[in-house]
């Protein structure tokens, strides 16, 4: 039913939680759809290009580019400032450990691949292992949001099954811990501890969302999210005749801001090789 | 380095089967994923690796880079962009980059181009700018793959003309004076094409201990598939980190080099094998039959001149059946039929194809409708196919035409009609026609409201067709004072996403019309960020100047992406050669009209040579009808040669007398075939 090679990551389990019909049109169909999803569009796009752009500022600093030469090319405000709250993050930038900047894993969770890309892992070999996790939200969600996200339980759990070779062995959940860091907030940071029992309630959770997707059929429409507040954003809204208009970009609160992490910067997998 | 294997071997010999299993063992030893570097010539080659790696039998941990160079080019350049920019001589290194689409690349190049076309310089050539562009940035792409300077172009393009009396050599210098401006525009406004982000990745990057530094610390072992395929500068890059690696395996597909005619150098490539310590050459392929290896020989040695004849012991007759017609529908009849009666026989659509030299719009269309009727599914791919010829995105671009009555341009009732049709949900043709008849008037500033027509049309049309095109007609007279605040990805988007993706209208549901507007936006997205990345105060204007370069053939003329739709269980309808590059092995083969000559002729592209333009071709050598006629008969042996070697059961052969042109057919395939049923006698030809 998903094309072959599907890995789950937590954007995609993220749209089954809050919409089957947006994960089937997603991953199982493929289907794009060119509707906008947010308005003021140009203000939109703005801020998703901005945080591309902090991402990449950051990989480029954690790979050794120095940060005065990085520095010399910001030409935005917003993005100046979100750098150089970056770079009073002491937590970061003290940390012993060997630095993996944007580096994916990927574990078998019962037979299908579950996968997870993260801005940064450190690394002390045997002792403890960090994940941070770069947000350029607008506002500053509680930590009761960051918590109900899938990514919080997704990440943990995949480091925990497949960083094995960067740990240089097994790697127990008490040694995992996740840092979510918001770029218009650089002082407070929100961290997450990880525990045996929460990596065995991760698992069992996970996997309850994938035996249900495997119980759908691909010939039927897949259930649509009670929450039709999601449907302004989402871009298949007129397939499911559910709104013809975007949903405003200034109103897109926290829970929504999801969407802002499905940017997707371009893979190699995008790249256009010679071809007239 | 410790260890290096040279793996060659015909098309299913089970090499990249055997570089799975070499990644396994590799990780089964300890090394990590992410130290293992994938190298394929392109993407849809990578995608048994990309398989093999999400399996359940692979092991927990980081992920294998799986990349071509252009995209490893790529990716080093877009992180390590702020050591280099400067050294490379851009004009603001400050600045990031822009990378260049094809599309893109050919909107600054034609700049140059249009203002050298008006000075007659290229009057002898009849060639239209938009293919002159083309044909331009190909040189520039050869030029950075086989890594010549721009100047070589032209030089080998001249001394390959020889003495004939012509105005080709200042047409050749005059395309390379464009292709240096094109450049030097480039370097002043960070603009990176394909063939610049070869030249940078090679002559900069590579060269940059940061960089350096990362590669060498990052990726001890190579993988490097189909090296055939590769260009030669792919031979430089595998030369520079040779000695930093701790494993290299290179793969080579023998008498492959389809790619030859983008400027892959599958001779150039097999020197590799000088580089390694242990050499294996399989002869063997896994996948044919006895018959098809004899008939690969038989190609072999028909075309190859030097190769021996092959022995008799088995007739290379029996896979393929050769089927004569007089007229193309007849073929078309035919191959119709046997796809029906093996997918009675309860053969999966997908183990067939139906292959074509090149796959005219009128003979795709109607191969899919006949097996569109005979319910079965087929999916197709003509990579000459441009988006904006789909009917979706002509609709969509009449429409932005009738949005904008101030640009004076006129769309022809025709395609007004066309549209209606399309968007609008309860109105067949005929209804569209009187619609349109009725309520359009070019050079009326908007259309004409259905309240006003006469009852008794009203009532043709439907009222149920009225209320939706009232509807259509007030959402753009209502776009019309937003127009400047609207770019033309975003006109797009919400046309589609507020009116012609709701209930009721033409797109709803419609998920190919789906996938078109998508690329149409994408098109018009990558336009509008490349060449204005801070915003317009107005964008109708920018807006004018993509409808204006789409209606010039510049933009928007890029195809669907289709290469994921061959997973499809599906009939899959192709050019051979991009049947060949998928690398895709199936049941059943449909060779159409093989007495044609397209089967061994190449584009007419007067400004560019794809054998000339190579690194291993002599710089003081003519090109002579000869060295024409030498080449395309190794193109067409490599050519059948891996048609064959990708058939598993038979091949169905269909010769028309007279082509879809109407003229009469003998080119050298059928001759081939002719001399193959001599040799055999019981070659099975299908009665018409």
């Amino acid at each position: 039913m998903l094309p072959s090679g599907f890995q789950y990551s937590q954007s995609s389990m993220q749209d089954y939680v809050d919409c089957p019909r947006r994960f089937q049109l997603r991953y199982v169909e493929s289907q794009p759809w060119p509707a906008v999803q947010a308005e003021p569009f140009l203000e939109y796009e703005r801020h998703i290009e901005r945080g591309a752009t902090f991402h990449r500022l950051v990989e480029r600093h954690q790979l050794g580019i120095p940060a005065d030469v990085l520095e010399s090319g910001i030409q935005d405000n917003d993005l100046k400032a979100w750098w150089r709250g970056y770079l009073g993050f002491d937590d970061v930038h003290n940390m012993d450990g060997k630095r993996y900047p944007e580096l994916t894993l990927s574990a078998d969770l019962d037979g299908s691949r579950l996968t997870a890309t993260f801005d940064l892992l450190v690394v002390l070999p045997g002792q403890r292992i960090v994940i941070f996790d770069w947000k350029t939200y607008r506002g500053r969600p509680s930590k009761r949001v960051f918590a109900s996200r899938l990514q919080t339980r997704v990440y943990p759990l995949v480091l925990c099954a497949a960083g094995a070779g960067l740990f240089g062995g097994p790697v127990n959940p008490v040694q995992v811990s996740m840092v979510y860091w918001v770029a218009s907030y650089p002082n407070e940071p929100i961290e997450f501890e990880y525990s045996e029992e929460k990596g065995a309630t991760d698992r069992d959770y996970l996997q309850s969302i994938i035996k249900d997707i495997d119980r759908h059929q691909n010939n039927t429409i897949w259930l649509l999210t009670s929450d039709m507040s999601r449907c302004k954003y989402c871009e298949y809204r007129s397939l499911c005749g559910r709104g013809d208009a975007a949903g405003q970009f200034a109103e897109l609160d926290n829970n929504h801001d999801n969407i802002i992490d499905s940017i997707v910067i371009p893979s190699l997998e995008d790249v256009e090789e010679v071809g007239f | 380095m410790p260890e290096s294997w040279f793996l060659e071997g015909p098309a299913g010999a089970g090499k990249t089967t055997y570089a799975i299993q070499y990644c396994h063992d590799l990780v089964r030893n300890d090394v990590s994923p992410e130290a293992i570097l994938v190298m394929v010539p392109q993407r849809a080659l990578g995608r048994p690796y990309q398989l093999a790696f999400t399996g359940s039998d692979w092991p927990n941990g980081t992920q294998i880079d799986i990349v071509t160079l252009g995209g490893l080019a790529r990716r080093g350049l877009e992180m390590f962009w702020p050591l280099i920019a400067d050294k490379a001589g851009f004009a603001h290194p400050e600045w990031e980059p822009a990378f260049l689409t094809i599309e893109t690349s050919q909107y600054f190049m034609a700049r140059f181009v249009n203002s050298a076309v008006k000075t007659g310089i290229f009057d002898s050539i009849n060639v239209p700018p938009f293919r002159i562009m083309g044909q331009l940035l190909d040189n520039m792409s050869k030029a950075a793959v086989n890594g010549f300077l721009l100047d070589e172009v032209a030089d080998r393009l001249i001394t390959a003309w020889g003495d004939r009396h012509s105005s080709r050599p200042s047409v050749y210098r005059a395309g390379v004076d464009i292709a240096q401006h094109f450049r030097e525009y480039c370097l002043q406004n960070n603009l990176l094409d394909f063939s610049l982000q070869i030249e940078l990745f090679m002559n900069h990057l590579l060269s940059e201990p940061v960089y350096r530094n990362f590669f060498a610390s990052r990726y001890g072992h190579l993988i490097a598939d189909n090296i055939e395929e590769y260009f030669p500068v792919a031979d430089d890059f595998i030369r520079d980190v040779w000695q930093e690696l701790d494993s290299a395996l290179l793969i080579y597909d023998t008498d492959g080099g389809y790619r030859v005619f983008l400027g892959a150098d599958p001779g150039g490539m097999h020197v590799l094998r000088n580089l390694c310590d242990h050499i294996e050459i399989i002869t063997e392929t896994r996948v044919i039959s006895p018959e098809a290896a004899a008939l690969v020989s038989e190609f072999d040695h028909l075309l190859a001149l030097n190769s021996l004849p092959p022995l008799l012991e088995v007739n290379p007759g029996e896979i393929i059946t050769i089927a004569s017609h007089k007229f193309y529908p007849d073929m078309i009849e035919w191959v119709v039929a046997r796809i029906v009666e093996l997918i009675a026989q309860g053969i999966p659509p997908g183990e067939i194809v139906i292959l074509a030299p090149y796959l005219g719009d009128s003979l795709r269309f109607v191969l899919m409708s006949r097996l569109e009727e005979a319910g079965i599914a087929a999916v197709s791919h003509r990579p000459s196919r441009a988006v904006r010829d789909e009917p979706a995105a002509r609709a969509a671009l009449t429409l932005l035409a009738l949005a904008h009555p101030a640009w004076e341009y006129h769309p022809p009732a025709a395609d007004v009609a066309d549209a209606l049709h399309q968007v609008i949900d309860d109105l067949d043709p005929v209804r569209a026609w009187l619609l349109a008849q009725i309520v359009y008037r070019p050079g009326r500033d908007e259309l004409g409201s259905f309240d006003g027509i006469r009852a008794g049309a009203q009532e043709r049309i439907t009222y149920r067709a009225g209320e939706k095109y009232e509807r259509l007609r007030e959402w753009l007279i209502r776009y019309r004072s937003e127009a400047d605040e609207v770019p033309p990805d975003h006109f797009f988007s919400r046309l589609f996403g507020e009116l012609l993706s709701q209930p009721g209208y033409g797109f709803h549901a419609d998920f190919e019309a789906g996938r078109v507007v998508a690329q149409l936006v994408e098109s018009a997205r990558k336009f509008r960020r490349t060449l204005y990345p801070d915003g317009v105060d107005q964008w109708d204007a920018v807006t004018h100047e993509y409808f204006t370069l789409v209606q010039d053939g510049v933009l928007a003329a890029l195809h669907v992406p289709s290469w994921q739709q061959q997973e499809e269980d599906a009939v899959f309808l192709a050019p051979a050669y991009t049947f060949l590059m998928r690398n895709r092995w199936v049941d059943y083969q449909f060779w159409l009209d093989v007495g044609s000559n397209q089967w061994w002729e190449r584009l007419e592209q007067p400004l560019t040579h794809p054998y000339v333009l190579a690194r291993n071709y002599p710089l003081d050598q003519v090109w002579t009808d000869d060295l024409e006629f030498r080449y395309r008969r190794d193109a067409l042996r490599r050519l059948l040669m891996g048609l064959v070697r990708r058939c598993r059961k038979h091949i169905f052969m269909s010769i028309t007398s007279l082509g879809e042109q109407g003229y009469e057919q003998r080119g050298p395939l059928l001759h081939l075939l002719q001399q193959i049923v001599q040799r055999y006698g019981d070659v099975q030809e299908a009665a018409e």
